[in-house]
């Protein structure tokens, strides 16, 4: 990887730790929301990196498009919401959540060892060509063939999803 | 594979130095500067003078020839007006809006073929990159009405974010009979396959424009036009706007280059919407029934470039025009009527659309209505 | 990362400056006054706004979100297996290619149907309820 895609991917990163932290410690519900769709704007960034360039395009389409939309969407629906200040509880959990935070590094840690030793011990051959090759074909034959199942059974989920949410939406 | 920053590539090998991301960021520069923003501008004074003419009134006609340079004289204005943020408005939100909207609309530019190798980005997910830019509209239309504390841009802004989430499925769901046909999302490789031969050798991989394939992308290309003004807030579907009852929706509460920094978002927006309608559909840079590499004389590749510019210019301006015309055609839609053509007009036509062109591909074994006619065996 | 993708990077991050830039060059170039409180009003055709505009709205607006990311959902997943169909009837797989993608839309427009019928798409549900169809 050459020093500027570090540069960029390093940015990218941090855009989306950053805001995750925002959504997560910010006290306006609806800042959090428009800083939710900045941490997915950072990890569409990182699926590129990765090679994975479909999933990045279905990042931002279902993401951005969609989820960021609906989380607006409900806070709007729900009156004065956006103006409660969210910070009950936070600032006695500080240190507990500190403590565990310290215990889970150790863990971490080794996950992301052997993680990388393993990718490392075999690397996929000329990654860079890997990453502009389009996949969006072997997506295809995967779900239509060895995944067909899964395939089928997205579209199941997703017919329960949407009688259950125009079901709860419904006056009574 | 791997060189699809087409223009960057060009611009590289032309000078022969310099690492391609600088070659890449000059690329986005001179086609957001050159291309996006310039037509935005001049959107603004083609559409009054259109108005104008289907009106029987002169128009603009003070600065400059016919008044064409009125936009510049526009620009001028709208950069020098006061800038100033309502009584309680929310000032990170209101600042964030207009920005979400001009690179949800000037980022899509990216992969828009303008000729063969005057192409952004040719993208392994072309079609799907263009989606999903353009979904960053939405939010900041949203945003941008909900931060100016106005009720009249709050309910524009409402109507806007769910308008073009609703729009976005058929649009997606008209590019799909492309994707069929085509068995690909790169743009480039879309058009290049809507070209035209007439040796019986190579028709094979050639099946002129999408439009023509078969009678039922026939009906996509117009769906997808009709979803596609719903998406950029045109008339009839313009009732994010709608002056008559939402003083000005969702963009009231901005003004001088604020306000012009939707306008351009928005026309740029038409613009990314019939390229791409033209690149799906209608051959992109492709001559009606010519192929220029097939001819006798072998054309320099400068000439073959600035002819494709050229074509794809002229289809994608024409739509542009059909825009404008329309506005002065046709009334506004009701909220119930917009929402209810969506989900119980659009969608349920375009899915037939998509299950026709899958039919015909498996009956007539993937080939064109051009191929059938004119072709001689497959391959 | 691939050249291309760096490309649409940088056409996003330079259509991105171009708002600050703008706004800048107006910030520079005209001159220097502060709004009169008139002006920073909020303008609901000319009469002084009362209270704060953000009310809250009708749960229709969340009803058309949810099905959008139902059905965007669905696109998604229909894209890679659409590219593939190509493939598919030239080797002769076409019908069952065919099978597959449909039997995966058809459910779902199972489901558009069934909020149709139930009148979930009506957008004024009051009229749908009591019978007063157009």
């Amino acid at each position: 990887m050459s020093e500027t895609a570090k540069i960029v991917l390093a940015v990218a990163q941090l855009l989306t730790v950053a805001s995750a932290l925002l959504v997560t410690f910010h006290p306006n519900i609806l800042y959090a929301s428009v800083a939710l769709l900045f941490t997915f704007l950072g990890v569409t960034v990182m699926f590129l990196f990765a090679g994975a360039d479909f999933i990045a395009g279905v990042q931002v389409i279902v993401y951005i498009g969609g989820v960021t939309i609906l989380v607006l969407f409900a806070i709007m629906l729900t009156s004065w919401l956006y103006q409660i200040k969210l910070r009950d509880t936070r600032k006695r959990m500080a240190i507990p959540f500190l403590l565990v935070g310290i215990g889970l590094v150790p863990f971490f840690y080794k996950a992301a060892e052997e993680l990388a030793n393993r990718v490392l011990s075999s690397p996929p051959a000329n990654f860079e060509a890997f990453a502009g090759s389009p996949k969006t074909n072997l997506i295809g034959e995967a779900l239509l063939n060895n995944y067909l199942l899964p395939f089928e059974g997205v579209t199941v989920l997703l017919l329960g999803a949407l009688v259950g949410a125009v079901w709860i939406a419904r006056p009574r | 594979m791997g060189n699809s920053a087409l223009f960057a590539h060009s611009m590289q090998t032309w000078i022969g130095a310099g690492p391609i991301w600088v070659w890449a960021a000059l690329s986005a520069f001179l086609i957001i500067y050159l291309v996006a923003l310039p037509f935005g501008g001049f959107a603004t004074y083609v559409e009054r003078k259109v108005a104008a003419d289907f009106q029987d009134r002169v128009g603009p006609n003070r600065v400059g020839p016919y008044g064409i340079l009125q936009f510049l004289a526009d620009a001028v204005k709208m950069i020098t007006k006061e800038d100033f943020i309502p009584d309680g408005a929310d000032k990170f939100l209101y600042n964030l809006a207009p920005l979400l909207v001009v690179m949800g609309a000037c980022s899509a530019f990216a992969a828009l073929p303008l000729s063969k190798y005057l192409m952004g980005a040719d993208l392994n997910i072309g079609v799907l990159y263009i989606l999903a830019v353009t979904t960053l509209v939405a939010p900041g239309i949203l945003l941008g009405s909900w931060s100016s504390n106005n009720k009249w841009s709050l309910l524009g802004g409402l109507r806007g974010a769910a308008q073009i989430v609703s729009y976005e499925i058929p649009v997606a769901l008209s590019i799909l009979p492309v994707v069929l046909i085509s068995g690909t999302l790169q743009v480039g490789t879309i058009v290049e396959q809507q070209g035209w031969a007439w040796s019986g050798a190579t028709t094979g991989q050639y099946h002129f424009w999408n439009l023509f394939h078969n009678p039922f992308c026939f009906c996509a290309a117009f769906l997808l036009f009709i979803a596609g003004l719903a998406e950029t807030n045109r008339i009839p579907f313009d009732l994010p706007e709608a002056e008559s009852e939402l003083v000005s929706g969702f963009n009231t509460e901005f003004s001088g280059m604020r306000f012009g920094l939707y306008a351009l978002g928005e026309f740029a927006e038409v613009f990314v919407m019939c390229a791409v309608l033209t690149a799906l559909y209608l051959g992109g840079w492709h001559i009606p029934f010519l192929n220029l590499d097939q001819m006798w004389i072998k054309f320099p590749e400068a000439i073959i470039i600035l002819v494709q510019l050229a074509m794809f210019s002229i289809k994608t301006l024409l739509l542009v025009f059909v825009v404008m015309w329309l506005r002065w055609t046709l009334p506004r839609l009701r909220v119930d009527q917009l929402m209810g053509m969506c989900w119980k007009g659009l969608v349920p036509l375009s899915l037939i659309n998509l299950f026709g062109t899958a039919v015909w591909m498996w009956v007539f074994n993937g080939r064109s209505l051009a191929q059938l006619l004119f072709g001689s065996g497959h391959g | 990362m691939e050249t291309g993708y760096i490309t649409a990077l940088w056409f996003l991050i330079i259509s991105c400056l171009t708002v600050p830039l703008m706004l800048g060059i107006g910030w520079i170039i005209r001159p220097q006054k502060k709004g009169s409180a008139n002006k920073t009003m909020a303008y609901e055709c000319g009469e002084p706004p009362v209270g704060d505009a953000w009310i809250k709205f009708n749960i229709r607006f969340y009803v058309v979100a949810i099905i959008f990311i139902i059905f965007d959902v669905e696109v998604a997943t229909v894209f890679p297996a659409a590219t593939v169909y190509k493939a598919a009837i030239e080797s002769g797989n076409g019908g069952l290619a065919f099978a597959k993608i449909f039997l995966f839309v058809g459910l779902l427009l199972s489901g558009l149907a069934y909020c149709w019928v139930r009148g979930d798409l009506e957008w004024i549900k009051g009229v749908a309820q009591t019978g007063n169809k157009k």
